[in-house]
């Protein structure tokens, strides 16, 4: 019973953080975006937060560069279990256009564990709060719903899915 | 009274629990306004809830270079001083709990105490942001604390004495305060604001230039108690200025004996309470944060003057006998 109500209650506050990993600003923009009064993502609990340590979902966005990856490792560490990770933007995922410069790791999960990828460049809000709800639907199957019901509405468009 | 019926006071009602429920949802009722009037749908009902299990559930962490003693003391007795507060404050009647002569000065004292804390938690943490958060928390401290005083004395000053039950007897006999006293009222609301920490007094808290204040290094049971904290002081401030302003359980035209007199008294007390909440709500939607300075220099060089005019007009009717 209490567990069905933490459970609940993690998947209902989402509260995420943002941290760009040494991207192009073109993601974080968007990301800026998702969370804006249009997309209104408090609808689902989600609330940016400026701390790692009051947050659960951190957002990442960028490449892992060289210089980033031990701030980025300490940023992760300082966040309280359970914590997920979401990996926003193409070279976030995988490096993209920066992938093979000298200065440049390769995407998020040469750093940190990475539960969701969304790929992009940049990928738009609406795909954003795509990813952040297929992790919801992850944790909790009744979100996979919700999902549908975005996709019905138009709130969300999904191409080759 | 006996020790049982003290005991379901203090955790029951109009204790710890419905303080817990009343306070979280007067966060909804906040939240809610505020997205209403950016033109958003808004959290759901059970989103505080869900905010505060989710907190609770989670890790918490205390940082090495933290003291971890204060750090873990700070936020439960911050949460026993807004709780305490509130036992003082009449709700369903004109008596409170434990009502005597000078409980206003005793609530207006345990309504100072969560600065002092979240500056020993600033303090504790070991953090250069929360460190200048709790400075800047005195900072304000000095700025609002003297108008909100000069605001909250006015209404006792009128009825002539120190005791909460007698000035809301004094409106039931004469007329609301806010009618009398509508400088002193505004000076409240907005000396309110700033104990609050809220737009466009939330320097102590400002996200973009110092994260989260205070509260940075605080995570998961901890921050929650801290958040739950700051949400009893809004409940405690707003039935404060309802006791003094809107003469608390009092509905204009009404006079009921027993039960329902408790039953519509209480109702009335949720009514005025959310008013004030609704205020809070529509001037942190309205206003952007000022500077440090810039807030020190509005609280002493605007409010608190209003706030003394206002005492001086009532000195002036007290002399010639009007009131």
């Amino acid at each position: 019973m209490l567990e069905k109500l933490v459970g609940w209650s993690r998947v209902k506050s989402p509260w995420v953080c943002h941290l760009n990993t040494g991207g192009c600003n073109g993601c974080d923009i968007e990301t800026l975006a998702a969370l804006m009064p249009r997309f209104d993502v408090e609808r689902f609990g989600i609330l940016l937060e400026g701390s790692p340590r009051h947050a659960d979902v951190l957002l990442c966005t960028g490449p892992i560069t060289r210089q980033i990856k031990s701030r980025a490792v300490r940023i992760y560490e300082q966040m309280p279990e359970p914590k997920f990770v979401i990996a926003i933007g193409s070279c976030a995922c995988a490096g993209d256009v920066f992938w093979g410069c000298y200065n440049v790791l390769g995407g998020i999960d040469k750093a940190i564990p990475v539960n969701v990828y969304i790929p992009g460049c940049p990928p738009r809000p609406d795909a954003i709060i795509h990813g952040v709800v297929k992790l919801l639907g992850a944790l909790d199957p009744r979100y996979n719903e919700l999902l549908e019901e975005l996709k019905r509405k138009g709130e969300i468009h999904v191409s080759g899915e | 009274m006996s020790v049982a019926t003290a005991i379901i006071n203090l955790l029951v009602f109009p204790g710890f629990i419905f303080l817990f429920f009343y306070s979280l949802f007067c966060e909804f009722i906040d939240r809610k306004v505020y997205a209403r009037l950016q033109n958003r749908v808004g959290p759901p009902l059970y989103q505080p809830w869900a905010d505060f299990l989710k907190l609770l559930s989670k890790e918490s962490l205390v940082p090495k270079m933290a003291n971890r003693k204060m750090f873990t003391a700070v936020p439960i007795f911050g949460l026993a001083a807004v709780v305490t507060a509130f036992l003082y404050i009449p709700i369903w009647s004109s008596n409170s709990l434990y009502p005597f002569t000078g409980d206003l000065i005793v609530v207006a004292y345990l309504l100072t105490l969560p600065a002092l804390f979240l500056f020993l938690a600033g303090w504790h943490s070991g953090n250069p942001f929360s460190t200048v958060g709790g400075f800047r928390v005195l900072t304000q401290l000095f700025g609002y604390e003297v108008p909100f005083f000069l605001a909250i004395l006015s209404p006792a000053l009128v009825a002539g004495i120190w005791s909460l039950s007698d000035i809301v007897q004094y409106q039931l006999d004469h007329v609301w305060f806010i009618c009398l006293l509508p400088l002193s009222f505004i000076v409240a609301i907005a000396s309110l604001v700033g104990k609050l920490e809220r737009i466009p007094f939330d320097i102590p808290t400002a996200e973009q230039e110092i994260v989260a204040g205070p509260m940075v290094e605080y995570s998961g049971g901890r921050l929650a108690l801290m958040r739950l904290m700051v949400n009893i002081e809004m409940v405690a401030g707003a039935a404060l200025i309802s006791v003094l302003f809107l003469a608390g359980f009092d509905v204009p035209g009404v006079h009921l004996l027993g039960v329902p007199a408790v039953i519509v008294g209480f109702i009335a007390f949720v009514i005025k309470t959310l008013f004030i909440v609704f205020i809070l709500a529509c001037i942190k939607a309205l206003f952007a944060r000022l500077r440090i300075e810039q807030m020190v220099n509005m609280c002493l060089k605007w409010l608190a003057p209003i706030a003394m005019v206002q005492l001086l007009i009532v000195v002036g009717l007290k002399f010639a006998g009007i009131l």
